[in-house]
């Protein structure tokens, strides 16, 4: 790096500056209370399903989802899978074609990196205890 | 000059078949990697400087190569941003950084190795002596273990060198706060799905403002009619049963005592949604502590995973000591 001309450094700064801003994050920063469900998916060749609650929450009161239709709370406690999405229950009492789009746009929701596994996003129990979480 | 530089290498490489990875692998950190890993830019390794290779070298080479190809949270970009170099060049390069690193090691240190007892500072001054240009940094390393070792560790903390030391560095920026899901973390950017979802600031814009999750006050939202979800998933008329009943709990120490108000959880949930699963339905039959709060318990369940999160303390520890005045009068008698 002898004689390195100035272009060279100001470039090498310039690259360096835009690393910092461009890569200096954790991974932890999708939307407060986005739940990522990996009951099934991986292990189906599926990206995992990303549930985004404040979007529904703009939509629907919790009790809808949470008394209505039976979501228990907790993420990948309801066994969903698309046998009980076709047949009506869980997100299907809504994404049926009618009230909101139907199962035929799989990527919509199952639009997690693969292996992503199940969780609460931003929940403080994740912020918490992160290596707790990741042994599991 | 620079063309020369680049192409000689390539021209050789092409030519001495048996010394083309390594030859590749010098090539790509000259014309690449050198561009932060020559001076430690952004707190990149050294060439040549085995404690800044030593941490990362623990973990094995082949995750210095995926670091490599992949890119790291700490600054690595993928590929060094240099997406046209196949993985096998990339890989030269991390083997012709290790190899630098490798030789600068086993010159100095045998100095050292062989001088401990006298003081550090005629020790570190020797090996300059000996190789001043190329191991430079080399006895710096040497003479200063413990700030190799600070030094990974705060790497394996994902802060990069450059802003350890900045002002609340645990603190999500602003410019990072309500990504859309292409920039997210957890939405796989090559998923074409991804790309139609709504970006949640979009939706936010109208909606009061708090300083804690999703950074939207979502109670005031309805409150001022800024947003009006269903309470039946097909009727859009039906409406909420709400409660006005408030619920104080008396707290131990000096934090103000909890007011709990049905009227606001009414407005989202049904009776059923917390009675008798998760609350007793009579004074004093719930132990609640802050302890279960946090590990997702009572009141947990929902806050600090959607609902304001446990950080918010004052939004329900809000009704003031009534001992208060009494505790006051005690020292003015004296």
């Amino acid at each position: 790096m002898i004689g390195k001309p100035p272009w060279q450094r100001w470039f090498a700064i310039l690259l360096a500056f835009a690393a910092i801003v461009a890569f200096d994050t954790d991974d932890a920063r999708a939307e407060y209370g986005d739940v990522v469900i990996n009951n099934y998916s991986d292990a189906a060749g599926m990206r995992p399903a990303i549930f985004p609650h404040w979007f529904h929450r703009v939509r629907f009161r919790c009790k809808v989802c949470h008394a209505d239709l039976g979501f228990k709370f907790k993420a990948g406690g309801n066994e969903i899978n698309m046998v009980k999405i076709i047949d009506g229950q869980f997100c299907g009492a809504c994404h049926n074609g009618e009230l909101a789009w139907s199962v035929e746009n799989c990527n919509l929701c199952h639009s997690a990196k693969p292996g992503t596994p199940t969780q609460v996003h931003e929940s403080t129990i994740q912020k918490l205890a992160p290596a707790a979480l990741q042994k599991k | 000059m620079k063309i020369e530089r680049v192409i000689l290498p390539v021209l050789m490489s092409v030519f001495f078949g048996g010394a083309a990875a390594a030859d590749a692998g010098k090539d790509l950190y000259n014309k690449t990697c050198a561009v932060c890993h020559a001076a430690g830019i952004a707190g990149a390794p050294r060439f040549g400087n085995a404690a800044d290779w030593q941490p990362r070298l623990a973990g094995g080479t082949a995750r210095l190569y995926a670091s490599a190809l992949k890119g790291t949270a700490k600054g690595m970009p993928a590929k060094g941003g240099n997406l046209a170099a196949s993985d096998g060049d990339v890989k030269a390069a991390v083997d012709f950084m290790l190899a630098s690193a490798k030789t600068a090691s086993a010159s100095p240190a045998k100095p050292v190795a062989a001088a401990p007892a006298p003081a550090a500072a005629p020790v570190a001054a020797a090996p300059k002596a000996v190789a001043p240009a190329a191991t430079a940094a080399a006895p710096v390393a040497a003479a200063a273990a413990p700030a190799a070792s600070i030094d990974a560790a705060a790497n394996t903390s994902g802060v990069s060198a450059a802003d350890i030391n900045s002002f609340n560095r645990l603190l999500k920026p602003i410019g990072k706060r309500n990504p859309p899901p292409v920039e997210d973390g957890i939405h796989d950017p090559a998923n074409d799905g991804t790309v139609a979802l709504m970006a949640p600031l979009a939706a936010y814009g109208p909606l009061p403002k708090s300083l804690a999750g999703n950074r939207v006050n979502w109670v005031k939202a309805i409150d001022e009619k800024k947003i009006n979800p269903r309470w039946d998933r097909q009727d859009a008329n039906a409406a909420p049963v709400v409660i006005d009943l408030n619920i104080v709990r008396e707290v131990k120490g000096s934090m103000p005592d909890v007011v709990y108000p049905h009227k606001q959880h009414t407005e989202w949930l049904d009776c059923s949604n917390c009675h008798p699963a998760i609350f007793v339905p009579q004074k004093g039959a719930n132990a609640i502590s802050m302890a279960a709060i946090l590990l997702g318990e009572k009141c947990g369940v929902c806050h600090g995973k959607v609902a304001f999160p446990v950080s918010e303390c004052r939004l329900c520890h809000s009704k003031k000591k009534e001992f208060r005045p009494a505790q006051a009068t005690a020292p003015a008698t004296k």
